[in-house]
């Protein structure tokens, strides 16, 4: 009879439980599992945890890794779902914001890891007949991640890097935000709103035409294209079978 | 010189220094991600030293399926880096889909035994490569576990023809905890099959139990049995780790040389 997946699971339920293990060596277990966890998320969360403080950066993580089990052998993965649970997290409730903050860092988290990719060949694009351009699809570079929000979450982000005093330059207000690695270390910039829903619509996998109606105005695309381009936004395309 | 735990405080240092060192380790998991530094860490890290993966996360020993994408990204790193050394713990870390992404005690059954050896030897085909699979600290014995711990170890290696991983660390802190002898614990072991020797330091808790902190300098009763296990088994690449309250460089250098230096006085015994 198989015994070891029962002994495993009824490990597991006791090592998270709501409730303190009494037995000493489940004990250490414990202590060593949530700092792990915890360690992980302070490594992807810094301005997070700066804004919070430690106490409380601490308590919130050990809740989470209570509530959400990590489900991958490498902790580099864990924290995909902290934004949410800070959304839902009442100590947190008079910080509007923080569930934005998170999200910023783990767009840059993910950036961060991303796989490298070749960027936009423009003498390949250039050869795509006239009539056949609008309907390509540009391929975002893996390392791009939009984050949107209705507070200033990037103002707040830069103010709380290690050589600022936690001071936002803008205090309200909505940031449209670009995620991306253009080498080796990812970085955010803020966008316009046309630029961003004109990159969603890509990511969404719409055609060239199709995410340039995110531009009112036609003349606004091709400069906007290649600034974003010359950032490295764009690793390729794809042309569409022929009908 | 013996080999350091490289870790991410010291990156720039080491290369910028480029101390003697026989290897360096790594996390293989800390280099899962597809893209950005750390895989550009590695490089300059390969470039520089022989190279041990050391994976914290496969859960060996765990219930459920193997972690196909886990295997398929140590398979990628093992395929672009050409390590000397891949290992594995002897150990589970999930069940059912949560990983609890710690070293968790495995109940030393028949039943774990038969498990635990088709696991290495299906990690071995993936890889194309045998691995060494270390002991692990514990701190509490499972329900059930019939076989010593040594005996566990030993049989994996001859029905699995992988290697060992000798953790003296480990094996001081689980004698400690559950009343065995560690010089025992090395006699069980059969001397071709040790790989690697690891060093650590531990830490006792107020109600006694010793706990594999990795993070104080090896403590002088594992010295005596690295020592005791240089004696046994000849002298092997040996490893000093550090994860928490990480020190300076120095520190771990001056630890990787009392350990050189311990291996030369045994050798000079045996002449």
């Amino acid at each position: 009879m198989s015994t070891l997946g029962p002994t495993q699971r009824e490990f597991l339920a006791a090592l998270f439980a709501r409730a303190e293990p009494r037995d000493p060596g489940l004990a250490v277990y414990r202590r060593t599992v949530l700092a792990n966890l915890g360690g992980a998320l302070a490594g992807a969360f810094p301005v997070v945890r700066r804004l919070v403080g430690d106490a409380f950066f601490s308590e919130a993580a050990r809740r989470h890794a209570l509530d959400i089990p990590s489900t991958s052998g490498d902790l580099g993965e864990y924290g995909a779902e902290f934004a949410r649970f800070l959304a839902g997290y009442s100590p947190a409730g008079g910080l509007e914001y923080l569930p934005g903050v998170a999200r910023l860092e783990w767009a840059l988290h993910e950036s961060h890891r991303a796989a490298p990719a070749q960027r936009l060949d423009f003498g390949a694009l250039a050869r795509v007949p006239d009539n056949r351009r609008t309907a390509i699809r540009l391929l975002l570079h893996p390392a791009v991640r939009l984050v949107r929000s209705r507070h200033p979450v990037l103002a707040i982000w830069q103010a709380n890097q290690s050589d600022r005093d936690g001071t936002p330059d803008r205090a309200a207000g909505a940031d449209h935000v670009l995620v991306h690695r253009p080498d080796l270390a990812a970085g955010a910039q803020p966008i316009d709103e046309r630029e961003w829903a004109f990159l969603a619509a890509l990511r969404r996998g719409g055609a060239l035409e199709e995410a340039a109606a995110a531009f009112p105005d036609p003349e606004a695309i091709g400069p906007a294209l290649a600034r974003m381009a010359a950032m490295g936004v764009f690793c390729g395309f794809e042309e569409p079978a022929p009908a | 010189m013996a080999g350091i735990g490289l870790r991410a405080p010291h990156y720039e240092e080491l290369l910028r220094r480029a101390p003697a060192l026989d290897f360096v380790e790594v996390h293989s998991e800390n280099f899962f991600a597809a893209g950005g530094a750390a895989p550009s860490w590695l490089e300059s890290f390969r470039a520089a030293y022989s190279l041990s993966l050391h994976g914290v996360g496969l859960s060996l020993g765990s219930a459920d399926p193997l972690d196909e994408r886990h295997l398929a990204r140590l398979h990628a790193l093992v395929r672009r880096f050409e390590p000397m050394l891949v290992s594995e713990h002897l150990c589970w870390s999930s069940y059912g889909r949560r990983h609890a992404n710690d070293l968790l005690p495995l109940p030393y059954t028949e039943e774990s035994l038969a498990h635990v050896c088709a696991r290495v030897e299906r990690v071995q085909d993936h890889l194309g490569r045998s691995i060494l699979v270390e002991n692990v600290s514990s701190y509490l014995q499972l329900p059930g576990s019939a076989i010593p711990e040594w005996e566990f170890v030993a049989e994996v290696a001859r029905r699995s023809g992988c290697g060992v991983l000798l953790d003296v660390n480990n094996i001081w802190v689980s004698a400690q905890n559950h009343a065995f002898d560690p010089y025992r614990y090395l006699d069980g072991i059969e001397a071709g099959s040790v790989g690697e020797i690891h060093l650590a330091g531990h830490e006792a808790q107020p109600d006694g139990l010793l706990v594999d902190t990795h993070g104080s300098v090896v403590a002088e009763p594992v010295w005596a049995l690295y020592e005791a296990a240089v004696a046994r088994f000849g002298p092997r690449p040996a490893l000093v780790e550090w994860d928490t309250d990480i020190p300076a460089l120095d520190v771990l250098l001056a630890q990787a040389r009392r350990a050189d230096l311990i291996a030369a006085r045994v050798a000079r015994q045996a002449a």
